[in-house]
């Protein structure tokens, strides 16, 4: 008692060991911080980096031919083979059957491509031709300039390359890398995720509306709790797997754009499920009270005043299993996304192929400039992800609730 | 104060409520939470416009209690209930009954202020609108509800835009009273409706209370005997789930009979 009343002015004075030990230890937990960041901002540089190059191209081969709107793609794929050589015969057989029409196009023997050049109202078609002459990385491109400037041939002309480009949002895959782009799998995506989540919010939001609401005690909420967490845990090839055996053999829907969304909608539906029942978790129990001294039914009191109370935790939750589809290669490989699709889908059966899908693609092919076309690919994929993201971020904050 | 003491105890009361006085008429009700026991053998009659305060120890039934005259104690799983509830003299425990039924007839205000999620106008406008009233009358009622719980004045000119939730502790339970008053149910029931509230914000509800006093019954449970004292016509005292006295609340809290209300009352136990 004496000693603390003696020591009392210093009772209050800092320790400086442990003051010091508190901060190294304050600015230790930077260190994985700053480390995650700068490992981000590396990954996304060199992305960046690699979507640019300096390259040599050869001017004079041009677009290709032009021909007017309107004209069938059968009809221009006959003229374009007639030009070359083949027969009559010949071309009648090629365009009759479909896997040979494929075969020529797959060849690259005749590409077809929306113009973009010319205007929106022609078809160009192209003969395989590989316009690169040298292709070089940003630095050595421009360090070199000059001296390649210096060293061009006739006809030859030297050009900044910037592969993420209005066009290549719009344009086709194809062969030659400088024609290649990642239009058909943007629509591919937008096709495959609106279907699967038009498949997994009404399974998904009922399911949990069904387990948190009306059987909230029971053995089956216990045993469905566990397997839908085990579910959502399941590697997305498993589900792949379950596509091509159930949808794309059993059902005999192909490698369709149907199939692609049903496998994605049963991978989406554990997510949504698990998401959704927290954010109806999350609704405080007075507010059923509440609801249900006023007279309410159940189903008034879930429609009236839970629902819409977990409305905006649903939909991020919605929003980031959409993040996490529109990601998926691998069940969309085994289900049949295709490797090159040279139109664009046109309804739920149809070929198709898929962003991540796309990407993979590219980034194994052969030809080192395929890897630009990757990259530009993949910044693509990212402003996807970040506007998903941003919109999640940008609801969560607009219902803000306080309780 | 165990409850072999109270095992068979016959409740002591002064000037008995008549039947005709009677809204509610609570006949040797019995209930059970799974194999637990937590109300016995309880006769009460709450009579019509008068305020009956449910005093006593934490865990005694008294919320449990006020809960079976509504049949919120249905939503609990794993409840059994024995004994009947006559309102206006029509047993809510008969199998004929819905509950739903009855808690539009019944309001109830709890402990902690709730309003839901929405403008002021459609926390109020929710009762009405489950009975299906619509359009200006509905507006009307909302209105007429706001000034009744004496929260018109702080609210009319956002009433229609701002959340429920944006309100002051105090008023969101005068709020939650309004909600409750606005489909005009005789009865309402309290439940520690001040507990979670500052002095200034208890003493503008209990003024509130003493003016709902004219157009309705009113049953409140509290933990502040000072409150009971201040705002009841009449007040039971609970032990263990034993209604262990009731009486005028004069009588209880100055001339108790029994030594347990005795002790509670002046602090002894509790």
């Amino acid at each position: 008692m004496n000693r603390s009343l003696e020591s009392s002015p210093q009772a209050f004075s800092t320790d400086p060991w442990k003051t010091r030990i508190d901060r190294v230890f304050a600015r230790a937990l930077l260190i994985p911080l700053a480390m995650a960041i700068g490992l981000l901002a590396l990954l996304l540089g060199d992305t960046v980096y690699r979507s640019f190059s300096v390259q040599v191209v050869r001017a004079d081969e041009g677009p290709g031919k032009t021909y007017p709107f309107g004209l069938s793609a059968n009809e221009i794929l006959r003229q374009e083979l007639l030009a070359r050589g083949y027969t009559e015969e010949e071309v009648r057989f090629s365009l009759q059957d479909p896997t040979e029409r494929r075969v020529l196009l797959l060849q690259n023997r005749v590409e077809l491509m929306w113009s973009t050049q010319d205007g929106p109202f022609r078809y160009v078609v192209t003969g395989l031709r590989d316009e690169r002459v040298a292709d070089f990385s940003l630095a050595e491109g421009l360090r070199r300039w000059n001296e390649l400037k210096a060293n061009l041939k006739e006809g030859e002309r030297l050009v900044l390359n910037p592969w993420l480009d209005q066009s290549f949002l719009t344009r086709t895959p194809s062969r030659s890398p400088l024609t290649a782009g990642i239009g058909v799998a943007i629509w591919g995506t937008a096709w495959v995720l609106s279907l699967a989540l038009l498949i997994a919010i009404p399974v998904g939001i009922g399911t949990a509306i069904l387990l948190e609401e009306y059987l909230r005690e029971g053995t089956l909420n216990r045993i469905l709790e566990v397997n839908l967490r085990n579910l959502a845990g399941v590697p997305s090839i498993v589900y792949g797997l379950l596509g091509l055996a159930l949808f794309v053999r059993e059902f005999g829907l192909g490698p369709s754009i149907l199939a692609a969304a049903l496998t994605l909608g049963l991978l989406g539906i554990p997510v949504i499920v698990v998401t959704s029942r927290e954010a109806l978790r999350a609704v405080p129990e007075s507010l059923r009270q509440a609801a249900f001294a006023l007279g309410a039914t159940r189903r008034q009191v879930v429609f009236r005043v839970v629902v819409p109370a977990a409305l905006p935790g649903m939909v991020t939750g919605v929003i980031l299993s959409a993040a996490r589809l529109i990601g998926e290669a691998a069940p969309l490989l085994l289900v049949g996304a295709a490797a090159y699709v040279p139109f664009f889908p046109n309804g739920p059966m149809s070929e198709y192929t898929v962003v991540p899908v796309q990407i993979y693609l590219w980034v194994s092919m052969n030809i080192p400039e395929f890897s630009r076309v990757a990259a530009a690919g993949i910044l693509v994929m990212l402003a996807m992800l970040s506007g998903l993201y941003l919109m999640a971020l940008y609801l969560r904050n607009r219902f803000r609730r306080e309780w | 104060m165990s409850l072999e003491l109270l095992k068979d105890h016959e409740t002591v009361r002064s000037a008995p409520v008549s039947e005709a006085e009677a809204l509610v008429d609570v006949r040797r009700l019995n209930l059970w939470y799974g194999k637990k026991q937590a109300l016995y053998d309880i006769s009460v009659r709450f009579p019509r416009n008068q305020i009956t305060a449910i005093i006593g120890p934490s865990g005694c039934g008294k919320s449990t209690l006020l809960r079976s005259l509504n049949r919120m104690n249905d939503l609990i799983p794993g409840v059994r209930v024995e004994g009947e509830v006559l309102y206006e003299g029509v047993n809510i425990y008969d199998p004929r009954v819905d509950p739903v039924a009855v808690r539009r007839q019944i309001g109830m205000v709890f402990q902690k202020p709730n309003p839901f999620p929405k403008t002021i106008f459609e926390n109020v406008a929710f009762g009405l609108r489950l009975m299906g009233v619509k359009g200006s009358e509905l507006e009307d009622r909302v209105v007429e509800a706001l000034k009744r719980a004496a929260l018109w004045n702080e609210v009319q000119d956002r009433f229609k835009k701002e959340s429920g939730l944006r309100l002051s502790g105090g008023q969101q339970q005068r709020l939650c009273i309004a909600r409750a008053i606005a489909v005009e149910p005789p009865l309402l029931l309290m439940d520690e409706p001040t507990s979670a509230l500052d002095p200034i914000a208890t003493q503008a509800i209990e003024d509130l209370i003493a003016e709902l006093k004219r157009r309705y019954t009113v049953v409140i449970v509290t933990h502040n005997m000072q409150q009971a004292a201040r705002i009841s016509d009449r007040t039971l005292f609970m032990h263990l789930g034993v209604l262990v006295e009731e009486g005028p609340t004069e009588i209880i809290f100055t001339k108790p009979k029994h030594p347990y209300t005795e002790a509670y009352i002046t602090g002894r136990f509790g």
